[in-house]
């Protein structure tokens, strides 16, 4: 299989000397064509700031990032800006739509900005909306819309570029269950028949069960790798709780 | 403790306050440089009238400045509003810390207190060293000479600035003071979070809307135009009133139409950050729509004075030359009883007015009213317009002259004398306005009666003489009859034109005072040709120095609340742009969105002025036509150059103001 994602080795320290902290330690890890990728650990576990790397928002201070075949630590701020647009698709926790903005618009700017074909938006957005069932909510401002509408809109914007790999932080955590259910099938659905590889970071169980595979990392570095492989959800949602129990986490977090 | 925190944020927050800044600078620099008029004649040499007209020049724009000073004190009140608004996160930060509000207050008061020291001293600097060029540009104006170059400083402006400038900032800190007093710590600390309410409107809503409002437009253009500025009637008033209406219905509904229109051309609308850039103005303007107005209206007032200031004081001193043909005109109106033995000269020469040792040449002429009225050589349609200029002129009577004494007043100006038959008499008129008018009426039939006896005219064409000297072109019309005509009638008023042997100030002087000592009621008034132009150079300073001064102070208005309005939005803006940098937005785009953005912002009310004024200065030169004929070509340009500065100052200083902005937070 074609390798989307290569991590190799890279560290992110924060602080000057005698007083580092080391946000992620030495991970290395790859992500293939079409998978459906969760990263776990509890919250100051390095989860975003890894993220952040990947996603270019933020520079490692060691190792190498590869998408395609890419070293995205190598590039220079204008390219990493078109990287950005056409290569990734991000999925925020708090939805981050312009509020100016109607959900078809807020679609259609991702691809505007990669400089599309007027009539090709028009298509690509209303088969987008088709997909996420947000149809008749295009025409409506973000404050017009529910949660899970707005996340839902938000995923249609990071998908419709068709990016190499979408980024997803958090993604169901402003939602309430039943949105957060509907978007994680929802993404169940882009990363099955639009062949979307998708990465998503939780501290949620219930939402890391959706994936087909997990990493767990804490104080930095990889703790475990969870395959989800012939298991039903439950049976991997189960596998899940026994890592965060490990982990030395609270059950707070298990929904 | 506190003046440190004071001084530290003002330090901090130099980026926010630099538009503040900017306008009370500009304010204070303006304030002083037209009150410090009176200082300027040190470097010049002028008459004892010139000085009373300096000094009732500085008297003007003294009760002027009043007027200015409360708008400038509104602009600063709600400039300063804006950087509270800005602040109240911080200002929260503190109440949750366990600072009193007094204290709170106290830090503010103290920040006032720096900026104002700070911005009065550099706008008194910059306002002095101005001075000095305006001080040439005066006299210039007067036509004075300049001594040497002096380096003025008026004391008087410099208190009446520090004084009104000092009220200024005691208000700002009382409403500062109170406004805090108010301030609930929950909303200081939520104020940030955005709860502005987007506005929609229906697209058909925003469509009509938009052509009502071009048809107010339209309809409150044709009424000025046709109306005029001189008849204040109820046209007037309903030009105005639709005038306003259009322009708020304009605001209101061209966002909205503007954006339905490119929605239309996906082709436009669906490129780089285009919808993202109208979605932005759209939002902004359907919650400023009042303000635009008002920016919209002040701008044309400064566009109007600035330009018509200038232009009025061009025309009123353009003609003077050609209107004061003579060193000095003695009018004298014959009372009904009076008997009139002797011409007015030697009335003069009688009653001890010597007129003999300084007239190197004089001639006279009497008027005479033989019952002809206006509306026998003026067509009705253009008498029923004179009628603005005062009441029905159609009654007037035509004032006739005698051909053998209109013939010495042309020899004393040097022109060939003219010739008239007996049945024949001279229409001469030099008003510009009715050359159309005479020129209809002697193509057509030209008969007049004058003492049953009918009169042709003697050419084809109207003559144009200026037979005295007076401030404007004001021979509505006269007739010049054959000498016979006008034997046994008595004269309605005498004219005597004198030009003096010497051509300077003192015979002028002298000759007035003696004509001022005179104090026989029957002779009445007369026209100096030095004083004429002095009283005009006089009136168009004070026309042109009020222009340029409300207008300036006007457009800083202007452009100082656009640019707090943009920059208000930026603390959002930061939001939405970091964002579309996320979302992989080059700075370069995001420059660009930022910069359309803005200049539309700033745009929009000056295009809709710029055509209001267009229509405004049409109307106004109709009036102005009176007195002589507007340079358009330099007004305009005069006008542009004042916006492009201070105008492009602002927006400049809006656009790097919120590009700092929205990069703090990257």
């Amino acid at each position: 299989m074609e390798k989307i994602l290569d991590v190799k080795n890279i560290e992110k320290y924060y602080g000057n000397k005698g007083n580092i902290t080391k946000a992620v330690d030495g991970i290395s890890f790859s992500v293939e064509k079409g998978e459906y990728i969760g990263i776990m650990g509890a919250s100051g576990s390095g989860k975003t700031t890894l993220l952040n790397c990947i996603s270019t928002i933020d520079t490692v201070t060691a190792g190498h990032i590869y998408i395609g075949d890419k070293d995205i630590t190598e590039l220079n701020s204008k390219k990493l800006s078109k990287f950005r647009r056409e290569e990734l698709g991000f999925i925020f926790q708090d939805f981050n739509l312009l509020d100016t903005l109607t959900a078809y618009e807020n679609i259609a700017l991702a691809l505007t900005m990669i400089k599309s074909n007027h009539k090709e938006i028009e298509i690509a957005v209303q088969e987008i909306a088709k997909k996420l069932q947000i149809e008749d909510v295009l025409e409506k401002y973000p404050y017009q819309m529910s949660g899970g509408q707005k996340q839902r809109v938000a995923s249609a914007r990071a998908i419709i570029t068709k990016p190499s790999l979408v980024l997803a932080d958090e993604p169901t955590g402003a939602l309430d269950s039943k949105s957060a259910r509907m978007l994680l099938e929802s993404f169940e659905t882009l990363n099955k028949e639009m062949k979307a590889t998708i990465l998503m970071v939780t501290h949620d169980a219930f939402t890391a069960s959706y994936c087909k595979r997990i990493l767990v990392i804490k104080d930095g570095k990889l703790f475990n790798e969870l395959i989800k492989g012939q298991d039903t959800r439950k049976q991997f949602f189960n596998k899940i709780i026994e890592v965060v129990t490990l982990l030395g986490g609270d059950n707070n977090n298990v929904l | 403790m506190f003046s440190k925190l004071a001084i530290k944020n003002v330090g901090k927050s130099i980026r926010d306050y630099t538009i503040y800044f900017l306008t009370l600078t500009f304010g204070v620099c303006l304030f002083y440089v037209f009150n410090s008029i009176e200082a300027q004649q040190a470097m010049m040499i002028i008459s004892k009238s010139q000085q009373e007209l300096l000094s009732a020049l500085t008297e003007i724009m003294g009760i002027v400045s009043i007027f200015i000073s409360v708008i400038l004190g509104f602009l600063i009140i709600y400039a300063n509003k804006f950087l509270i608004k800005r602040r109240k996160k911080e200002l929260g930060i503190y109440m949750t810390l366990g600072m009193e509000k007094s204290k709170i207050s106290k830090i503010l008061v103290i920040e006032t207190f720096l900026i104002g020291i700070i911005s009065l001293a550099i706008g008194l600097i910059i306002g002095i060293f101005l001075s000095q060029g305006l001080s040439v540009v005066t006299a210039k104006m007067f036509r004075a000479n300049l001594t040497q170059f002096k380096f003025i400083f008026s004391s008087n402006a410099c208190i009446k600035s520090i004084i009104n400038f000092g009220i200024i900032f005691v208000l700002v800190m009382i409403f500062n003071t109170v406004s805090i007093s108010k301030f609930k710590l929950i909303d200081l600390l939520n104020a940030n979070k955005k709860n502005e309410n987007l506005k929609l409107k229906k697209v058909w809503l925003s469509i009509v809307l938009f052509i009502s409002s071009i048809i107010c437009l339209a309809v409150s253009y044709y009424l000025i135009i046709e109306n005029g500025i001189l008849a204040i009637n109820m046209n007037f008033y309903l030009s105005l009133a639709l005038g306003t209406l259009g322009t708020f219905l304009f605001f209101i509904s061209l966002s909205g139409f503007l954006l339905r229109v490119i929605q239309l051309n996906k082709k436009i609308y669906l490129k780089n950050l285009n919808m993202f850039v109208l979605r932005q103005i759209n939002s902004k303007i359907n919650t400023t729509y009042v303000s635009m107005t008002m920016i919209c209206i002040m701008l044309l007032i400064t566009i109007g004075t600035l330009s018509t200031g200038r232009g009025l004081s061009d025309v009123l001193t353009s003609n003077l030359d050609a209107t004061t043909p003579f060193d000095i005109t003695i009018e004298d109106n014959v009372l009904e009883d009076e008997v009139i033995s002797n011409t007015l000269y030697q009335t003069l020469e009688e009653e001890h007015v010597k007129l003999g040792d300084i007239a190197a040449n004089y001639s006279e002429i009497n008027i005479y009213d033989l019952g002809v009225k206006y509306n026998t050589i003026i067509l009705k349609e253009l008498l029923d317009e004179l009628q603005l200029y005062g009441s029905d002129p159609g009654e007037y009577s035509v004032p006739i002259m005698k051909l053998s004494e209109f013939n010495k007043v042309l020899g004393q100006l040097g022109k060939t004398p003219i010739e008239l038959k007996e049945n024949e008499y001279l229409l001469t008129s030099n008003f510009d306005q009715l050359s159309e008018n005479y020129e209809k009426f002697l193509k057509s039939n030209t008969n007049i009666t004058i003492k049953d006896k009918t009169l042709i005219s003697s050419t084809k064409k109207k003559a144009s003489y200026t037979i005295n000297t007076y401030p404007m072109f004001s021979d509505l019309g006269s007739l010049v009859i054959p000498d016979e005509m006008l034997i046994g009638e008595k004269s309605i008023k005498r004219v005597l034109n004198i030009n003096y042997l010497g051509k300077d100030e003192e015979t002028d002087k002298i000759v007035r005072e003696r004509l001022d000592n005179f104090e026989d009621i029957d002779f009445s008034y007369y026209y100096s040709k030095i004083q004429i132009q002095e009283q005009s150079i006089g009136l168009s300073t004070v026309l042109s120095y009020l222009g340029i001064y409300i207008g300036l102070v006007f457009l800083i208005t202007c452009a100082a609340i656009l640019a707090l309005q943009q920059l208000s939005e930026a603390s959002d803006n930061q939001e939405r742009y970091r964002l579309l940098r996320k979302l992989g937005a080059e700075e370069k785009m995001i420059n660009k969105a930022l910069f359309m953005q803005i200049i539309i912002y700033f745009m929009m009310p000056l295009f809709l002025a710029v055509i209001h004024s267009v229509v405004g200065l049409k109307v106004a030169n109709q009036v102005v036509l009176q007195f002589g004929q507007l340079n358009i070509l330099v007004n305009t340009i005069t006008v542009a150059i004042f916006i492009v500065i201070i105008y492009g100052a602002y927006f400049l200083a809006t656009y790097y103001g919120s590009k700092s902005i929205i990069k703090a937070n990257k």
